[in-house]
């Protein structure tokens, strides 16, 4: 039942508010009293003491005659016959025996009476009418009956509470505090990793804050209603009563207290209720367990229908394996949730339809599908038509290797061949697009697909297939299979459905590794795998995650055994493993550093604050996850002369977010300017890789630099716009690659002279900035992509102090290079200003220094170690002139 | 207080008796049922797994797709001996759970006559 749906009201008759429910008005009236509990509690108790007694008295009467078979054991081995003597079969220990028999039926008569008991909700009675799909027989329907013993004890537990508080009501709190007393509910805090004391402590000062009353407390009407959505959750899986998870499972909803309270411990509605899901799941696979090997013991073994009029398939058998056998020997994985495309696949076949193909992307989990499908022949829970029929996955590979076109055909119609006339196989084929492009024979020229098609026409069989969503695009639409067979397109799960595959490999993962999963490393692994992992489709990625993250965990663990539990952290280091991605929550010191994050640019940059503060701001924004998530994370075009420091940022920027200038991908847009240059970047449909999409698709988390971006051919630039819009690229082969951890910085030399005479003229740089969008940039771009930047930052040309810093720096690389030879570096102040002097040039940046530098130091450097004059422990300085020397070090 | 301890042991008093009084009352009753039930079970269980009535149906249709006189023949004979064997252990099953269910209604009184021929 849809949450919106749901529509309380007040019925007359029975005096509380409940909901119609198919047709029924579901409604929960408890008697709850004090004196009620206490009788039901001590009748409890001396119940079990009957029963205790019973056991003990059976028991003894099993001790008689064991004594009794002890004392004649003469007897019975030389003449049993003699036993029938009055003599012998009448005495004292026999007589206890037969005495205690009595209890032993009347314990065999207490444990049906509790089993039976225990199935609450008779679903016989309120079997569904055919027609309406509505109740036969109830109209009103008092749920409180259908509380199992667990939960029914809760609910006294809360009353009990409210009454020693002296509450008119007793309310869903009063609930949530007696169910965090019960052992499921406190596993479902330890998964979710909260400290339970804290969430009583929380709680106990908020459950005295309803109305007082001198008189027993009712029960309350969100109460009521809470219970009646709980017993809605129970009837909707089937299950025997209503249990303490249902109980806990609308309590969010029903109390603003408590869900601030949880909120507070990072717990919202969906976590809380995907955990009760999880434990429930687990209830569902141990249930699904035991019913599922009942059921494939039945399954016959081997090649045969139960009837024998099938036909052995040697061939078939060869190139094939039995998907059926392998679930009922339970090889499969377990399919979740997958009714809509089951249902599908089971129309199109009773429609007389012969073949159905599976389409999706890349691990959304079709050949789980098919897997599923092959544990319900087992049980024999399909269709008529599929029932005693084995499900047979044809190996492609096998079928076609060592074999030429024409033969590969000819063991392909045998296969089929035998499959149609067994006439108990559907067939599996995974990935059919392998079969294709094989043709025999020159003129008449026929390919292996075709083969296949003409069964699937002639209806000689039924056959399922596989194709990823990409090769059904390209080659199967429109084609005669795609036209002969019916596609069910296999979607992507939702976030939830996704956590709750997850919840159902869990139990396997944690005793097969060791490890304690928590609620928040499933919720992680799928929001981190959404967000960083798009080459395949969740659930895999999601799948693929976790064991990452179980596995890291793992080896952490074999160090310290103490370190066993895997939360969100360790899925956001297997993320950083995978692709290089810091996901973990922003420590303190990175924190620091994030706000540090100008200084730290400024060692390695020189001037242009503007700048600095833009790039800064927006990468402190990304970190702390409040950027759009689908856009790259910043966009920047760097308008400035040459030489003044737009590359220098960059690679700056890489450094300090990513941790090295290697995450940054350079491309020079002069090298882009042929109309040829789009598939150059992003690849084309023959299978040429773009230069572009596939670096990011092998680092998604790394700076994109355009150099010179006003020399694009105009194609490339209309590509930006999608790139810097939507965060994402579809490349040549049909992948769409995405952006959206990328930085992306487009640099730009035009109207460098403009900036340099405003500059000059003592201009504002925000005017210079307008001027040049308005009159300089927009002869080579459209106005549309100089707006989809998030920022355009002028770079101003460099001053003569900002010269004398770079020399500065400069120098302090040469003294780390010389450093690593052993010789010492040192320079004078009005050495180096005589330098920096030297090579400024305000037109060139810092370019004309550098050459300088390189001339007047590095290369003066490198002709005294080739003639020996400079060895290690000397010292090379640069006087007050600017000349190089040497400082003769001691001789050892 | 006093009142509502009488009343309660009073209340108790009388589960506990009842307990003991529709033991006899459930056992032919309810109980039966589910001996009953359970018997079906075992019978449909044993039937699929014997598939008694698949081979019974099927007995004139050729094994293995034999279609040809000589395998339609021998075909027939081999599901003739297999009707035969299956039927038979089928009745053992069919025996067997009667056996059950009249050793399920006669075990109180003969318990109870066992004890008075012991006090005799």
């Amino acid at each position: 039942m849809n949450e919106d749906e749901i529509n309380f009201e007040y019925n007359e008759k029975v005096k509380s508010d409940g909901l119609w429910f198919l047709g029924c008005f579901v409604y929960c009236h408890l008697h709850l009293k004090r004196s009620l509990i206490m009788l039901d509690r001590t009748l409890t108790f001396v119940r079990s003491l009957v029963n205790f007694i019973a056991f003990v008295l059976a028991s003894l009467g099993w001790l008689s005659l064991a004594w009794y078979i002890y004392e004649v054991r003469e007897v019975i081995l030389n003449n049993p016959v003699l036993l029938l003597a009055p003599k012998y079969y009448q005495h004292p220990l026999i007589l206890i025996f037969l005495l205690t028999l009595v209890f032993d039926l009347f314990l065999y008569y207490r444990h049906s009476v509790t089993q039976a008991a225990k199935q609450k909700i008779n679903y016989r009675q309120l079997k569904l009418s055919g027609d309406t799909g509505h109740f036969r027989r109830k109209t009103l329907w008092n749920i409180a009956d259908t509380l199992d013993d667990e939960s029914k004890n809760v609910l006294d537990e809360a009353y009990l509470l409210a009454a020693k508080l002296k509450q008119a009501e007793v309310n869903p709190r009063h609930l949530f505090r007696a169910l965090l007393k019960t052992k499921k509910i406190q596993a479902i805090f330890i998964r979710l990793g909260v400290d339970a004391n804290l969430l009583v402590q929380k709680l106990d000062n908020h459950l005295a804050d309803g109305e007082n009353s001198s008189k027993p407390p009712v029960v309350g009407a969100s109460l009521q209603r809470l219970i009646v959505l709980a017993s809605l959750q129970a009837y909707k899986r089937h299950q025997a009563a209503i249990t303490v998870l249902d109980l806990a499972w609308p309590c969010y909803d029903y109390d603003s207290i408590l869900a601030e309270i949880l909120y507070d411990l990072e717990i919202d509605d969906d976590k809380l209720k995907n955990v009760i899901e999880w434990f429930k799941v687990n209830d569902q696979i141990a249930d699904n367990y035991r019913e599922y090997h009942k059921a494939a013991i039945l399954k016959p073994w081997g090649a045969m229908n139960r009837s024998y009029t099938s036909i052995a398939t040697p061939t078939l058998d060869h190139f094939s394996t039995d998907l059926t056998l392998a679930a009922r020997s339970g090889r499969l994985d377990l399919c979740m949730d997958r009714l809509k495309e089951f249902s599908a696949i089971f129309d199109a076949y009773s429609s007389g339809q012969a073949g159905v193909l599976l389409t999706g992307p890349v691990g959304v989990g079709k050949r789980t599908i098919v897997e599923g499908l092959a544990q319900m022949m087992v049980k024999e829970s399909v269709p008529k038509f599929l029932q005693d029929k084995r499900l047979i996955e044809l190996d492609s590979a096998s079928l076609i290797s060592g074999a030429s076109a024409s033969e590969a055909q000819e063991r392909l119609l045998v296969c089929l061949s035998e499959a149609n006339r067994a006439g108990n196989i559907v067939l599996f084929i995974a990935d059919v697009e392998t079969l294709m492009g094989i043709s025999s024979g020159g003129q008449e020229s026929f390919e292996l697909i075709g083969v296949l098609v003409e069964a699937i026409n002639r209806q000689a069989l039924f056959c399922i297939m596989t194709a990823s969503a990409e090769n059904y695009a390209k080659f199967i639409e429109g084609k005669p299979l795609g036209e002969s067979v019916t596609t069910v397109g296999v979607a992507e799960p939702n976030f939830n459905q996704i956590i709750q595959i997850l919840e159902s490999k869990a139990a396997m993962l944690e005793s097969h590794y060791g490890i304690y999963l928590t609620y928040s490393a499933l919720d992680k692994t799928v929001s981190l795998s959404n967000k960083y992992l798009h080459d395949v489709s969740a659930p895999l990625k999601a799948i693929n995650l976790l064991q990452k993250a179980v596995i890291l965990t793992n080896k952490v663990a074999r160090n310290n055994p103490k370190k066993v539990i895997c939360d969100g952290e360790e899925v956001a280091l297997a993320i950083q493993d995978l692709t290089g991605i810091p996901a973990n929550k922003v420590s303190e010191s990175e924190g620091q550093k994030l706000l540090n994050l100008e200084t730290d640019i400024h060692k390695r940059m020189v001037g242009q604050e503007e700048a600095v503060k833009a790039v800064s701001a927006s990468l402190r924004r990304a970190r702390a996850d409040l950027k759009d998530s689908a856009r790259p994370i910043a966009s920047f075009l760097f308008l400035g002369p040459t030489g003044v420091g737009k590359t220098e940022l960059a690679k700056t920027v890489s450094e300090v977010y990513f941790g090295a200038e290697d995450y940054m991908i350079r491309l020079d847009m002069s090298e882009y300017q042929e109309a040829d240059s789009v598939s150059k970047m992003i690849g084309d449909q023959d299978g040429a890789l773009g230069y572009l999409t596939e670096a990011v698709r092998k680092k998604p988390f790394s700076l994109i630099l355009f150099d010179e971006i006003e020399k694009a051919n105009l194609d490339i630039l209309n590509l930006f716009l999608q790139l810097l819009d939507d965060g994402r690229l579809t490349d040549g082969q049909g992948r769409t690659i995405s952006f959206s951890q990328s930085i992306i910085i487009a640099t730009s030399n035009i109207g460098s002279v403009t900036i340099q005479d405003s500059i000059r003229q003592g201009i504002d740089i925000s005017l210079i900035k307008q001027d040049l969008i308005d009159n300089q940039l927009s002869k080579y771009m459209r106005p549309e992509l100089i707006n989809r930047f998030d920022g355009i930052v002028v770079f101003k040309p460099l001053t003569e102090e900002d010269i004398l810093t770079i020399a500065t720096l400069m120098l302090k690389k040469i003294k780390k290079n010389l450093a690593d030879k052993g010789v010492n570096f040192k320079a004078d102040k009005d050495g180096v200003a005589i330098l920096a002097k030297a090579g400024y040039d305000p037109k060139f940046g810092a370019r004309p220094l550098r050459r300088l530098l390189q001339e007047r130091v590095e290369d003066e450097i490198a002709n005294l170690f080739l003639a020996n004059q400079l060895r290690r422990r000397d010292t090379v300085f640069i006087d007050n002139l600017g000349h190089i020397g040497i400082e003769k070090g001691r001789e050892l | 207080m006093e009142h509502n301890l009488l009343s309660y042991f009073g209340k108790i008093l009388l589960q506990i008796i009842w307990d003991f009084l529709y033991f006899p009352l459930w056992w032919y009753s309810a109980g039966l049922v589910k001996t009953i039930r359970g018997i079906g079970r075992f019978y449909h269980n044993e039937q699929v797994s014997l598939n008694f009535f698949v081979w019974l149906k099927n007995i004139f249709v050729p094994m293995y797709g034999q279609y040809d006189i000589t395998g339609r023949l021998i075909s027939f004979f081999m599901r003739l001996v297999q009707v035969i064997f299956r039927g038979l252990l089928m009745l053992i099953v069919i025996i067997f759970g009667f056996a059950f269910l009249i050793f399920y209604i006669i075990l109180p009184p003969a318990i109870l006559l066992a004890i008075w021929k012991q006090l005799l």
